[in-house]
This record gives C-alpha cells, sequence and structure tokens, in this order.
C-alpha cells in the first residue's frame, strides 16, 4: 500500500479515535463517577449493552491500527535496512490482527457472560 | 576600539584523529568583521592547515555553512557582533560526514536533491530542441514557488532536521522543499515521476514539522511549507500537470508556433 494511503488511515483513525475516547471518557468517567466506572460490576454491565459493545469493537480496531502504525513508523525511522523494513511491516500487520482477535474475543466473551 | 575575540574552532582529521577537539584562537576584532572573516584571519596568520569551504562571501554560493554557537549559518552572513559574545565556537555541520575540520561531506545531499528531479520534466522533446517559443509562466503561478527558487543548497536545514539525524534514507528539508517547487511549476510535467519517489516510507510522510530548517534557513526559504504543501500533491498520487498537458497549454498559450504534438 502507498505510504500515503497509510497515512490517510493514521491521520483519520486519530480524528475517530479522539471522537471515540472523548465518548467513552464521558459515559465512563463524567457521567458516571470513576470508582464505580472501574468496578467489576459496571464493567460487565457495559457488554449487556450490544450498541455499546459494538462501540468498543470500533474504538478498539480504531486506537489499534492508529497505535501500531504509529509504532511503524517509529521503527521505520530507526533503522532503515530492506530487511528490517519487511519485518516491521510484517509485524505491525500480525500485531494488529492479533490484538483485534483478543480485544475481539473478550468483547465477545463479556458480551454473551462467558467468564474467561 | 580594539579587543580581540576568542575563537575555538573544532579541529578533526578522520584519516589521523580519534575524535574531533577545539583548538582556541585570538582574534583582533574589526569592525563588521564576519565569522568567515575571523576563520580566514587564524588561517592566514596563526594556522594554515585549518579546513574550512568558503567562496562568494556574500551568502550566494552557500559553501560556508557551519555551526557558530550551536546554530547552523553561513559563516559569511553572520558577523561576530551580531553574536552578542567575544566567544565563538565554530563546528562543522551536524547530519554530514566531516571531511576536515569544517567541511563536511555533501555528497548525499546533492544525491538526494537529485533523486527529486530538480529540473522541469517536459514531454515536448522536438519543442526543447528545437524552439519556437518560451514557456510562459503566470505572475501568480510564479508567486507560489518563488521562494523555493531561492535556495542556494548550502545543507543548513538538512543539517538542522531531526528526521534526517534519525533516517538516513529520509530526503531531508533542501530535497523535499525543491519537489515542491518544480511540482509546483506550471510549465512541468514531471510530478507523477517526483511523487512516485516521494511517496515511500522514508518520504514526505517523515517531516515531524519540527520547522527548524525553516527557521534556519539563511535566505528566508521556509522549507517546512514547502513539505506541507508537497503533501498535498502526494495524496493525489500526481502533479498539477500530466505528461503533455503543458504542451497543449503552450500551443494554446500562442507563445510559440503551437505545431508541437505529444
Amino acid at each position: 500500500m502507498r505510504e500515503s494511503r497509510l497515512m490517510v488511515i493514521q491521520y483519520a483513525t486519530a480524528l475517530i479515535a479522539v471522537v471515540l475516547v472523548s465518548f467513552h471518557l464521558l459515559m465512563q468517567g463524567v457521567l458516571v463517577s470513576y470508582s464505580t466506572a472501574i468496578s467489576y460490576q459496571q464493567i460487565l454491565s457495559i457488554y449487556g449493552n450490544a450498541l455499546y459493545a459494538g462501540f468498543l469493537e470500533v474504538l478498539l480496531i480504531v486506537v489499534l491500527v492508529h497505535g501500531f502504525n504509529g509504532v511503524r513508523i517509529i521503527l521505520h525511522e530507526l533503522r532503515q535496512a530492506v530487511a528490517w523494513a519487511k519485518w516491521v511491516d510484517v509485524g505491525t500487520v500480525a500485531a494488529i490482527v492479533l490484538s483485534v482477535a483478543y480485544g475481539t474475543r473478550t468483547i465477545v466473551l463479556a458480551v454473551f457472560g462467558v467468564q474467561s | 576600539m580594539t579587543r580581540d575575540i576568542s575563537l575555538r574552532v573544532q579541529r578533526f582529521d578522520p584519516s589521523k584523529d580519534r575524535k574531533p577537539a577545539d583548538k582556541e584562537y585570538r582574534v583582533p576584532w574589526r569592525q563588521g568583521m564576519t565569522v568567515l572573516d575571523a576563520l580566514l584571519y587564524a588561517r592566514d596568520y596563526q594556522d594554515h592547515s585549518i579546513a574550512l569551504r568558503f567562496s562568494c562571501r556574500q551568502a550566494s554560493c552557500g559553501s560556508c555553512a557551519m555551526k557558530v554557537n550551536g546554530r547552523a549559518r553561513l559563516a559569511c552572513y553572520t558577523q561576530v557582533d551580531e553574536l552578542g559574545s567575544d566567544s565563538i565556537v565554530v563546528r562543522p555541520m551536524d547530519n554530514f560526514e566531516i571531511v576536515k575540520d569544517l567541511v563536511t561531506d555533501l555528497g548525499s545531499f546533492f544525491e538526494k536533491h537529485k533523486q527529486v528531479t530538480p529540473h522541469l520534466v517536459r514531454a515536448d522533446d522536438s519543442e526543447q530542441d528545437n524552439p519556437t517559443g518560451e514557456y510562459v509562466m503566470k505572475p501568480e503561478a510564479l508567486e507560489e514557488i518563488l521562494q523555493f527558487t531561492y535556495c542556494i543548497k548550502c545543507g543548513i536545514c538538512t543539517s538542522s532536521c531531526p528526521t534526517v539525524a534519525t533516517d538516513a534514507k529520509f530526503p531531508g528539508p533542501q530535497a523535499l522543499a525543491q519537489a515542491y517547487r518544480y511540482l509546483a511549476d506550471e510549465r512541468d510535467e514531471g510530478g507523477d515521476l517526483r511523487v512516485s519517489a516521494l511517496d515511500d516510507v522514508h518520504g514526505v510522510w517523515r517531516c515531524h514539522f519540527a520547522g527548524t530548517c525553516s527557521a534556519l534557513c539563511p535566505k528566508g526559504v521556509d522549507p517546512a511549507m514547502g513539505i506541507q504543501l508537497l503533501r498535498r500533491h502526494v495524496l493525489a498520487g500526481k502533479g498539477p500537470r500530466g505528461p503533455g498537458e503543458g504542451a497543449k497549454e503552450f500551443a494554446r498559450s500562442g507563445t510559440g508556433t503551437g505545431s508541437e504534438s505529444t
């Protein structure tokens, strides 16, 4: 993929993340007291709402794509060997896929009430 | 009033020395003295072995770029008095290999400059071989690129760029600003060529907009802005004109015979 496309994704995910994280903090840190928000029962109850669980899934993907793509950029600046560049790109995709899969698994288990 | 200034010059010969070391020279101050004047005095009267590069002495050639009191400048364009101190430390520019003392190897700098195709690219070869007229340019189009034509390739912007310091493949502010200068030129048709070269993992997107290039340019060029403007073209994936479009406009403009076809 062209670097410009990856950078558009980077900027877009940054803007989307600002909105999503702000909404998340509003819902879990402002409208509900912080001590309540981080209680086990409160967290589980969030997943009872399918819409909010879907929101968390989108937040998960957006933040992970933005974060790992950012790390990819830093690693490319760190070294410039061809082999390094290849492994950084492969590693970034693998890290995103694995992290999204693990996070999605957690959300799915919580939504369906399965204790992991 | 006569007084001496302390001129500490970094001395280093990679073929002999293990690491650089400063050597102090006492130079008599005079009105209007530049750092280059002070260096030449030290070289002519105290130590013939000081290596430095200079030529025009009027900020036109860019040869005498070096670090003066921690900041990259043109030695010929920096008066001793404007430094506000009688103690001057002169070192070679950062981000370049040292050839000797204050002389740096600008080979990679000019290689990167070459990589952005720093000249007009046109498809109408026969018009260039046998000109029938001029490639005219609107004043407002010239205004858009004018400041970038003032670049004297001194290397100060590249030496002060934090991205160049960490990423050896990054073209640097000078090359990127020149890419924009030609890409935005309405007579040019080589946009696609440059865009494909710059839309790379080490290309135009690696600028972090530190802005030191623009802050230090002795000619008032704003490479950081040029890079941001260049990104618009790179995002679009092309320059303002494709191959052959300039030739059609040339034919329509009536400045030539209009016989050129692409």
